[in-house]
């Protein structure tokens, strides 16, 4: 049992990082050659100026129109994705570890405090869970992986949350709360989670394409 | 109606028992935590003398408690009368690089995970009452 938690609280983490940047360089490369193969047109329109401007209209909470459409989809969905970051790289017992093993080591958060976001976070995609089962436009757009891929996202989070707490079976639930991360980022590149990475680049092509072709405004 | 009774009275039963237990459980002992300002975690759990008979390391005192001179580890001296807090503080320092808190999980884990024995996970020390 050490050595199996060892590899995967030590190298595994590692492992999991490398194949995450390989796969993110690799996923760019594809998307390149897809653009420059299907749409090379777009470059003809691509404005640094209509991009950056759309990012950060984005950026700002609530200033697009279609958010402030849905206020309590976007309010969540916009605290879930920064704590979704905040919380994994500032909690205290990551910083620990990685302080352990590499002498890295940054701001962290109280514990209380990091209990109560993860909270937050979980009650979050309770409410994405809901809202695809009971919207009906969004419940007819749904298919099974998109559950499936919420309950990749909470695995972590609901597991770490138990583990902190020392509910039960406390050495399993470490262990599946270090796997189910570690699934995630080895994941992000090859799925709908590299979105995280895509969503500026969307995001300056439709300003451009509003900005210099259609004279409008894309938020 | 024999069936409601006969299941109050086993779950007092359960209760009652389960409370004595929890109340009589003889407390662990733990290293001191109060030196860390504001310490977050439970005191880790740490039955001093038992332990060492345990894990059997009575003989030499100096695998814990050591002494150090400019970086190089004296052998066979040991600093059993000071507290690891001594000498290693909160953050980093010109003569400590090694601060507290890693200096216990270092040396605490390190040896858990070659011996195959003892605790390795935050929850197995810093067990939550
Ligand atoms: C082998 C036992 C052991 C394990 C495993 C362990 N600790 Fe500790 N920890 C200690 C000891 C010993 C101290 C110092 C004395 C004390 O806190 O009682 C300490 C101190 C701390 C402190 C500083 C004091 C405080 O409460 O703020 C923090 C924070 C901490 N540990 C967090 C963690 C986290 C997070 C983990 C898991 C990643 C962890 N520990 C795993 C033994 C352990
Ligand atoms: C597994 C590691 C370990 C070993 C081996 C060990 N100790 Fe300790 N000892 C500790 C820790 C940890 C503390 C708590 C230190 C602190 O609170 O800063 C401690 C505390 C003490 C204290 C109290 C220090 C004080 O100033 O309050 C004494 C005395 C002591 N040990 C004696 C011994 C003797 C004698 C031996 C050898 C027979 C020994 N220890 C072996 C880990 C160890
Ligand atoms: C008399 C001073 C002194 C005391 C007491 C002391 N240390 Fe150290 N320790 C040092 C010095 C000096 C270093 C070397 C730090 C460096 O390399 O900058 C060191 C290094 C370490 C290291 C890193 C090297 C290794 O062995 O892995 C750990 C871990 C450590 N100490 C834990 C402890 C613990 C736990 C205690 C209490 C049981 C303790 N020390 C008590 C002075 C002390
Ligand atoms: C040099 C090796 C070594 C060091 C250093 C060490 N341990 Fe251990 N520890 C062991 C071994 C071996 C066992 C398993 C003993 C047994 O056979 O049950 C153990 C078991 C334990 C247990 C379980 C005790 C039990 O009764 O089952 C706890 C708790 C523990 N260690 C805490 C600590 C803490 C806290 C520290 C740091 C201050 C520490 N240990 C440092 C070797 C070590």
């Amino acid at each position: 049992m050490h050595s199996f938690i060892n590899f995967i609280m030590g190298p595994m983490v590692w492992i999991s990082f490398l194949i995450f940047f390989i796969g993110v360089i690799f996923r760019f490369f594809q998307v390149i050659k897809l653009v420059n193969e299907r749409e090379n047109f777009i470059y003809t329109y691509m404005s640094f100026k209509y991009s950056f401007r759309s990012i950060f209209a984005w950026l700002i909470p609530f200033l697009p129109v279609s958010t402030r459409k849905s206020p309590v989809f976007y309010g969540i969905s916009y605290v879930f994705h920064l704590l979704l970051f905040l919380i994994p790289i500032f909690l205290l017992s990551h910083v620990a570890l990685l302080e352990e093993s590499m002498q890295w080591s940054w701001f962290t958060m109280n514990d209380a405090v990091a209990d109560i976001l993860t909270l937050i976070v979980i009650f979050s995609l309770l409410f994405f869970i809901i809202r695809r089962i009971v919207v009906p436009e969004v419940n007819f757009l749904t298919k099974l992986s998109d559950f499936g891929f919420i309950l990749i996202v909470a695995l972590p989070f609901v597991t770490g949350f138990l583990a902190y707490h020392q509910f039960f079976a406390y050495q399993w639930m470490v262990i599946v709360h270090v796997l189910s991360g570690e699934l995630m980022i080895i994941l992000i590149p090859f799925t709908r989670f590299f979105h995280m990475f895509m969503a500026p680049f969307t995001r300056a092509y439709t300003g451009s394409e509003f900005g210099s072709v259609r004279h409008a405004k894309d938020w | 109606m024999m069936k409601l009774k006969r299941l109050i009275f086993m779950s007092a039963v359960i209760l009652i028992i389960t409370a004595f237990y929890a109340y009589s459980r003889e407390e662990i002992p733990t290293i001191d935590n109060i030196v860390f300002d504001h310490p977050q975690r439970s005191a880790a759990v740490f039955d001093h003398d038992d332990h060492n008979e345990k894990a059997m390391l009575e003989d030499d005192c100096s695998i814990c408690h050591h002494v150090y001179e400019n970086k190089k580890l004296i052998k066979d001296e040991s600093s059993e009368d000071y507290l690891c807090s001594e000498c290693h503080f909160l953050k980093p320092t010109p003569e400590n690089a090694i601060p507290l808190r890693m200096a216990f999980h270092k040396q605490c884990k390190e040896c858990h995970f070659e011996s195959n024995k003892g605790p390795v996970l935050c929850g197995e020390c810093h067990i939550k009452k």
